[in-house]
Parts: structure tokens; sequence; C-alpha cells
């Protein structure tokens, strides 16, 4: 893009700042940059405590892996159903849009789901987020990971709204991908949790 | 209006994958999690190994899904400067939590 062009586009379109990039989009990836030192933090914080809980359960006791590798394989493939939604978006198919928006709030409600079962079977098995410092760093990175998926999920149920009722278009795909960049945020810092939380003995 | 620039703006900025590509990064993703997975049933395989291959394979998964679903391997350099460099930090913040900590997870703890 020649700078005339990119001047042009900073008079006429609010949104473009003097880079040429959209400033929405811009915004959106200063922010998950934050996230990732909020993230990094609290994952910093788990690690640096970890195996250092006085009393259980601790994680080897506690931690079911098949079944968050389920719920992990559930929100790797809800990023695949994002960027068909987009690219479906962009090529004005809003009747596979719509569906693939929904699939993504739904698989994303699902991984919801099994975190509410594992913090509930946690808690009755004995861990609370004051029972030791597993528990407190556990449930803080998670908890807060769980939120983030639950705003996107919303996000993405209002996209998907909005498409229903005809207010959403491949004139406004960039919403879509913002919304897009967001989820698939929430997805990466879940590889990194799910590494280092689950996996790694 | 704005819209509408704005939308030819960002394919200015870049362009977006093939649906084709998204399903092989798809099915990468998942092939590469199945060996995650399995990895850790296997008998025998000493933890810093273990550990290693986890940490590499997470690492791949997080580049591939950040390339390609994220689009940043198609646009501007200035958006990936925006993310790696606070990735970066992150990256030093855990690292150094975890030195003053004495935690490490390939070696002994002191």
């Amino acid at each position: 893009m020649s700078s005339a062009h990119v001047a042009a586009h900073a008079v006429h379109d609010p949104n473009t700042g003097t880079t040429g990039l959209d400033n929405r989009k811009m915004g959106m990836w200063a922010f998950l940059g934050s996230e990732c030192m909020f993230f990094g933090t609290l994952i910093g914080t788990y690690l640096s405590y970890k195996g250092k809980s006085i009393s259980g359960p601790t994680p080897h006791e506690i931690l079911n892996i098949p079944l968050t590798s389920v719920s992990a394989f559930v929100l790797l493939m809800s990023s695949l159903l994002m960027v068909l939604a987009l690219a479906a978006v962009q090529r004005n198919d809003m009747t596979w849009g719509k569906i693939w928006l929904f699939l993504t709030a739904l698989l994303g409600a699902g991984f919801v789901g099994f975190q509410i079962y594992e913090f509930t079977h946690f808690v009755h098995l004995g861990l609370t987020l004051q029972t030791n410092l597993f528990g407190t760093t556990f449930f803080v990175l998670t908890g807060f990971h769980g939120a983030h998926v639950t705003g996107g999920v919303i996000w993405l149920l209002s996209l998907w709204v909005l498409a229903l009722r005809g207010k959403l278009g491949p004139q406004d795909s960039l919403k879509v991908e913002i919304c897009g960049l967001y989820w698939h945020f929430v997805d990466i810092v879940w590889i990194a949790i799910f590494t280092l939380v689950y996996l790694i003995p | 209006m704005a819209d509408a620039h704005a939308h030819a703006a960002s394919h200015a900025e870049g362009g977006h994958a093939s649906v084709a590509t998204y399903l092989r990064v798809a099915v990468v993703l998942a092939i590469i999690t199945a060996i995650e997975i399995t990895a850790l049933y296997v008998p025998g395989l000493p933890n810093a190994v273990l550990v290693t291959v986890l940490i590499v394979f997470s690492v791949f998964k997080f580049g591939l899904v950040v390339a390609f679903f994220m689009h940043l391997r198609y646009d501007s350099k200035v958006l990936a400067a925006l993310f790696v460099g606070p990735l970066m930090i992150a990256c030093a913040i855990i690292l150094a939590l975890m030195a003053l900590f004495s935690a490490f997870l390939l070696l002994p703890r002191a």
C-alpha cells in the first residue's frame, strides 16, 4: 500500500490510522498483547508454586487428563469453526456463516460445561481455592481462562443474533475477524495451560 | 461506507488462508494433540524427554494457530510486533518467577 493510498484512507476512513491499519484490529492485537502478560503472570505463579503445597490433594491425585484432553480438543476444534465462520461471512455465505458461528459458541459452551463439572468435582474431592497452593493457583489460572471463554461465547452469540436479524454481512467481516482473534487467543492460552498444568508431570 | 473502506483496508493489509489450508492446519493440530496425550502413556520415557517433547509440540501448536487462524502470517508486521513483544515479556516473566522460586521443569528442585 503506497503512502498516498494510506494517507487517503486516513482522511476518508475514521477507523484507519496513520499506519494504514484498522484501529479496531490494532486495538484488539494490543489488548491480546496485554492479555499475554496477564496470563503469563498467572502461569508463572502456578509453575513457581508447583509441588510446594504442604497438604493434598495434589495435581497427580486429582487431575483427570482423559476428560481434560476431550475439552482441550473441543476448544481446539472450535478455532477451526471460527475461521470457517469468518470465511463464510467474507464470501457472503450467511447461511453457513450463521451455522459456524453458532457451532463455535456451542463448542465454547461445551468447554465451559467441562470446566464447571471439573471444578465441582474437585470441590467434592476437597480441593478449594483455600485448600493449598495448588488449589489457589489452579483455580485462579483456569478460572480466569474459563471467564474469558464465557465472554467469548457471549460475543459469538451476539454476532450470531445479529446475523439472524440480517444485520451482519460481508461488509461486517472485520467484526467477525476481531471476535475470531479473541477466540483464537483463548484457544492458544489453553494450549499453554493444558501442557503446563495438565500434561507435564 | 466506513465499514466498506475498513473491509478493503483489511484485505489490503494481507490476505487470509484458504479453507483448505484451515482444514489442513486443524488436522495437524489434532494429530499433534493426539501424540502429546499418547506420549504420557509411553512406559519408561525419561521425564526430561517427555517435558521437552510436550513443550516443543505446544509451542508449534501455538504458532500454527497464531500464524494461520489469526492470520498473522499474512498480516502487517506492526500487528505481529504488538503481539510478539508482550508475548516475549510474558515468557520472561514466567522464567523469572520460576528462577526466583527455584521451580524448574526439567531440573531437580533446589
